[in-house]
């Protein structure tokens, strides 16, 4: 517990902070992940840069190409807002499921993504949504693709000069159907055993795009473009349906904790993937 | 009349204000901060310990390790409350994961932590036994050399010729169960702070049993028990967890080690998992029964792992034992209960101790009965429940007995005669499944309490009963009060404090309500005759003709003529009456080989009934209604005995479908509240329900455990209600259920 | 005897606690609710789990219900902090301390202040939640002694109230 926290007012002041620092330095935004880490002596850093006096990092602003949000936005704010609800509601749902209305308080979406956790639910949304994540450092800004951001276990793309300035969605296709299903294996406050995020265009009878990305089960979450392009331009019948399901089962690698066995998850993605498709082909919201 | 009533919690303004006086709140002028160096590996002969280093760190102010135990002047190195085989630290020999091996005391936790990684501990590993059945195999590691079996203790019950009935019988059942590792989990962990002066010692814990922690502190460091003083303010939770030793041995070791400075010892919630557990077990049960569901035999054989000490377990063990077949009658039944040594945590008592694990199994079997005979599960529990005047396997007579009216009330309150819905098109199916139990309470124990009633009217009840939350200290008030004819608002109750509390056994096994309430009774009983003397010169009849009710002090045959309370005293210049009461059994003393005797002064009852959902593609089980039913005998406050039931239904549904302690080689991989994970808010039956049984005549009964061992057995026959699938054992996750519905799926297509 | 500096850089810094600036030195690394046991004697506040799980631990920041075990103390500089020690005025006790006692809604009641503080928070954004919706809210608020039942009918009283 031996850090220097510096809280800078500015982006520039984080930016020269961790571009001093590197990877001495430790980022603090809401701090469920941080604190508990530095509290368990998990993590040692030799300084700890709160961003928390950043103007201007917690929006959640509409543009004509789409979302973008800052990483300081709180989940409670990302579950609760209209527009988010409106335009992305698996992303208010996903949000929703973040631990409990006290963490979702604290937690930022940018911290979320840093932690890089894989029993998470944001990143799986936000991997269908096809989110891009900007990440600005004394060096200049960049913008990386999630599926390009997130590397593996506890493990992201950032510099450890970088800071994550930006979420951005883009916009779906009009008249999108899109759902967030985290299943719990145990209690109600547990955290996913699988997620499965899936967003469908429908034209008049068949459906014209499927994203479909699979998180929690697997060390980081992923999207199958091959399978997801076995719906496009097809009705999505239960046959369908269940090829789709269980070539997700089938394709990704499993993990094995205390929510489940590797077996078990691969069974449980088969079946959250096959219940969120025949959610959105019903319609029912 | 107090009793019968509602009252709300004496202490509620500081439940809801925060203040409560927990003992981790206590601070004590010039206090250290005591924390412990543990063990990394299960099972080790120690070769070196060097704490040199740490003992330097600025802020450290002393290390205790088994050298300071080494002396003829020394305290002594092992205690225990029944047999003394743990060390307070570990000295040449380390036996589970997570032993303490060195206690330091600092000015702060960040110098304790710093210190903690200056010591050096050299080990040589030895082979480690973790399965309690695999821990009595010839050849097996033994932890204990006075224990070269490591059998620490083994309970037999002896009744009727089992092999005649098996004989007789037309079906013999035989099925295998287990119950994992679990933990307590009260939201306060375990606390102890110690303070030596004069050669004298004072400790502040959260304990649910202060005079076990004054006699074995006193054997430790050779003392009077009078030089003990054991004080507990109200806990943040027991469970069991807290009763028997804990902590306390290590932070009175620090305090005397640093001499003339209190320390305090909190452990942290990993520790927790570290300091006490559930008992593990597998439990084998045998019966033989004629085809109208008539029992003619039962064998139970339970291997209980007791962890690397013996703690409460040897007289856990006997407990097992006489929980283990169940209620019912059954003219012939053998039960061999196992106490086992193994390289993991202690295992103590956890809320539904010793009953909880054999309930499962006994209950689950009834219905792998009632199926194969085609008899309603409920119809063959009511035509073989035990009722009053029956004989019980230990041979005694049985009296108060009121399980089937326990259990028609849960599955009366559920439905149980109502058709259900089993299907609705949907993957997710329904099912309903009742069951029971019965267990002993702590025998051979007694209670004592003293009553003060001073001249301004008010009463003092000092008790020893510990207030866990259970609202033990407002139910003994309200007892108090009404023995003795005064509003609830004059009591006011202290304790325990060894110093100033009598003698009670503990807070423990649902005891406290019917022996320190009856204790209480005497102690009102001897303050009436106490009172009735002292105004009998003043309303100028003899002590005999007189009345003590409702505040007053009359003449029987005159009513009119009375005197306040208050006013005796007064009148005679008394400062303040004072009675003691004390209740007592002298039950429990049973023959060693074959269990027969007189084993309880009563029989703790309840029963339980629900209606669950699983989904059949993912095996979740959701538990919609709930129902429970306990026998309270007389309900002291309605509002605390639903409570105590609703509050085990709950408890029990943790046990029953979350709770698992998991360990890898010895090692807890999930000592936290995320990877262990409660039941919350969301996880209750949305109907959750429950009644007290009351019977006329009927005297206080302990209902602090009777609707819980019921819960587990309850879920697992209404899954079997709903898809077939029979889980024998506990937790019944998902996983398990998707797997024995798919196995069934898979004998079903073979057929 | 030995004094040990502590390791970490203090720093003074004021919080609004209850409606009191309080101005405290304390470690940069400090938590808040070390802070407020240690160094300001409010104990309602408890630690219990110290991953943000159980809710013992639950302080009102800017009326938003948080942690305390997973916050620094140095990020909550001049926000508005209430603990369940601020809840009551002048000896009169808030409404939901009152419904709690009215429906017998705690036992050990060391889970208390923070089921208190979280149902403050619950009603200030919903103005008549509906069971689900109670439940939902206060699900990260354990009680190991399992008074869920009675807390529920606390706080359906409780909007009963504000009606």
């Amino acid at each position: 517990m031996n850090y220097e926290l510096l809280q800078p007012d500015s982006l520039s002041g984080a930016m020269e902070a961790l571009a001093q620092h590197g990877d001495e330095a430790k980022v603090l935004a809401g701090g469920t992940a941080v604190v508990l880490m530095l509290q368990q002596k998990l993590i040692a850093p030799t300084v700890l840069v709160s961003i928390g006096r950043v103007p201007d990092l917690d929006h959640i602003r509409t543009e004509p190409d789409g979302l973008h949000i800052g990483p300081l936005t709180i989940l409670r704010d990302m579950e609760r807002s209209s527009v988010i609800q409106r335009r992305f509601p698996l992303l208010a749902q996903a949000c929703g499921e973040v631990g409990n209305v006290r963490i979702r308080n604290q937690a930022t979406l940018g911290g979320n993504l840093a932690e890089a956790d894989y029993a998470s639910d944001p990143p799986t949304a936000l991997l269908a949504l096809g989110a891009q994540v900007t990440a600005t450092s004394v060096r200049g800004a960049r913008t990386i693709p999630l599926e390009d951001f997130l590397v593996g276990f506890y493990t992201t793309d950032l510099e450890p000069d970088e800071l994550i300035t930006d979420i951005f969605i883009p916009a779906s296709t009009p008249g999108s159907r899109m759902t967030y299903l985290k299943y719990k294996s145990r209690s109600s406050e547990d955290r996913p055993c699988t997620g499965v995020a899936a967003i469908a265009a429908f034209g008049a009878k068949t459906c014209t795009d499927l994203r479909v990305a699979v998180g929690a089960a697997c060390e980081v979450p992923q999207r199958l473009p091959a399978v997801e392009s076995l719906a496009r331009g097809q009705a999505l019948t239960d046959e369908l349906i269940g090829e789709i399901a269980a070539g997700y089962a089938d394709s990704i690698e499993t993990l094995e904790d205390i929510r489940g066995s590797a077996r078990y998850r691969t069974q449980m993605i088969r079946v959250h993937v096959y219940r969120a498709l025949e959610e959105l082909r019903n319609g029912h919201r | 009349m107090a009793i019968g009533k509602s009252v709300p919690m004496l202490d509620s303004v500081a439940r809801v204000t925060g203040t409560v006086p927990y003992a981790s709140n206590l601070k004590l002028p010039d206090m250290l901060v005591g924390k412990v160096f543990r063990s990394s590996v299960p099972h080790a002969r120690t070769i070196k310990l060097d704490v040199s280093a740490a003992e330097q760190l600025p802020g450290v102010v002393a290390i205790v390790t088994a050298a300071d135990f080494a002396g003829d002047d020394t305290p002594n190195l092992h205690f225990g409350s029944t047999i003394q085989d743990q060390p307070v630290v570990a000295g040449d020999r380390i036996r589970f994961i997570g032993e303490p091996v060195a206690l330091i005391a600092a000015e702060s936790v960040v110098i304790a932590d710093q210190a903690m990684d200056l010591i050096e501990l050299e080990y040589e590993e030895i082979p480690a036994i973790f399965d309690a059945e695999e821990a009595l195999l010839p050849g097996a590691p033994v932890l204990h050399e006075a224990f070269p079996d490591n059998l620490l203790g083994h309970s037999k019950l002896r009744r009727g010729d089992i092999e005649a009935g098996f004989a007789a019988a037309d079906e013999i059942f035989e099925e295998v169960f287990s119950s994992p590792v679990a933990q307590q989990a009260s939201l306060e962990t375990q606390v102890a702070a110690a303070r030596w002066k004069d050669g004298k010692l004072t400790v502040w814990t959260g304990s649910q049993s202060p005079y076990t922690v004054r006699r074995v502190l006193s054997a430790i460091f050779d003392l009077d028990v009078e030089d003990v003083r054991v004080i507990v303010p109200p806990l943040g939770g027991g469970f069991g967890g807290k009763g028997n030793i804990r902590t306390q041995p290590m932070a009175a070791a620090l305090a005397w080690k640093v001499g003339d400075r209190p320390v305090k010892l909190v452990m942290t919630r990993a520790e927790e998992f570290l300091t006490v557990t559930k008992h593990a077990a597998k439990i084998i049960v045998k019966s033989g029964v004629k085809l109208d569901g008539t029992f003619t035999a039962r064998k139970v054989t339970i291997y209980w792992n007791a962890g690397a000490y013996a703690s409460s377990s040897a007289h856990l063990v006997p407990a097992g034992m006489l929980r283990a077949l169940g209620p019912y009658r059954i003219p012939a039944g053998h039960v061999d209960s196992y106490g086992i040594y193994t390289n993991l945590p202690i295992a103590a008592a956890y809320r539904g101790a010793m009953s909880s694990q054999g309930v499962f199994a006994h209950e689950s079997h009834m219905d792998t009965i009632a199926h194969r005979l085609g008899i309603d599960p409920l119809e063959l529990r009511i035509k073989n429940l035990l009722r009053t005047d029956d004989i019980f396997a230990t041979g005694e007579r049985l009296h108060d007995i009121h399980f089937v009216e326990c259990l028609e009330a849960a599955a009366d309150g559920l439905g149980w005669h109502e058709p259900l819905q089993r299907e609705n098109g949907t993957v997710k199916k329904r099912g309903r499944g009742v069951a029971v139990m019965m267990k002993n309470t702590i025998a051979n124990s007694s209670s004592e309490c003293r009553i003060k009633l001073d001249a301004e009217g008010r009463v003092t009840l000092y008790t020893s009963t510990v207030e866990t939350g259970q609202g033990g200290h407002t139910a003994m008030a309200q007892i108090a009060a009404e023995a003795l004819g005064v509003p609830i608002e004059a009591l006011t109750v202290i304790g325990p404090d060894t110093a100033e509390t009598p003698p009670d056994a503990q807070t423990a096994s649902s005891r406290s309500t019917h022996m320190m309430g009856n204790a209480v009774l005497n102690g009102a009983a001897s303050l009436r005759q106490h009172l009735a003397e002292a105004a009998a010169p003043i309303l100028e009849w003899s002590p005999e003709d007189l009345s003590v009710a409702d505040g007053y002090v009359f003449v029987t045959t005159q009513p009119q003529e009375r005197i306040p309370y208050a006013e005796v005293l007064g009148r005679k210049n008394i400062a303040a009456l004072t009675a003691t009461g004390k209740y007592w059994t002298n039950e429990g003393k049973l023959d060693p080989e074959t269990g027969q005797g007189i084993s309880t002064p009563d029989w703790h009852q309840g029963a339980g009934a629900c209606e669950v959902e699983v989904d059949t593609q993912t095996g979740k089980v959701t538990v919609l209604r709930y129902h429970s039913a306990s026998f309270a005998g007389r309900v002291v406050n309605p509002t605390l005995a639903g409570l105590q039931n609703d509050g085990n239904v709950i408890f029990g549904l943790g046990a029953s479908l979350l709770e698992e302690v998991a360990i890898d080689g010895g090692q807890i991989t999930n000592p936290n509240l995320s990877d262990y994970m409660l039941p919350s808010f969301l996880d209750i039956p949305v109907e959750l329900k429950n009644v007290s049984l009351e019977a006329e005549g009927s005297t206080f009964q302990g209902i602090g455990e009777m609707t819980l061992p019921p819960v587990a057995p309850a879920i697992a026959n209404a899954i079997y209600d709903a898809v077939g699938a029979r889980i024998r054992d506990l937790p019944l996750t998902a996983e398990k259920v998707l797997r024995v519905i798919h196995e069934q799926g898979e004998a079903d297509d073979e057929q | 005897m030995n004094k040990a500096k502590p390791m970490m850089s203090n720093r003074t810094l004021t919080l609004q606690v209850n409606g009191q600036p309080q101005t405290l030195e304390v470690p940069s690394g400090q938590i808040l609710l070390e802070t407020l046991r240690e160094a300001l004697d409010l104990v309602g506040a408890r630690n219990s789990c110290g991953i943000g799980m159980c809710g013992t631990c639950t302080v009102l920041v800017d009326g938003m219900a948080i942690s305390s075990c997973l916050t620094l103390t140095a990020q909550v500089e001049g926000k508005h902090i209430t603990t369940i020690e601020g809840l009551s005025q002048n000896g009169q006790l808030h409404p939901v301390q009152q419904a709690y006692i009215d429906h017998g809604a705690f036992q050990c009641a060391y889970c208390t202040p923070g089921l208190i503080l979280s149902t403050v928070a619950l009603l200030n954004e919903h103005v008549n939640p509906d069971d689900a919706t109670v439940r939902e809210y206060l699900a990260g608020n354990l009680c190991r002694c399992g008074s869920y039942v009675n807390i529920l009918n606390a706080v359906r009283a409780c909007h009963t109230i504000n009606d």
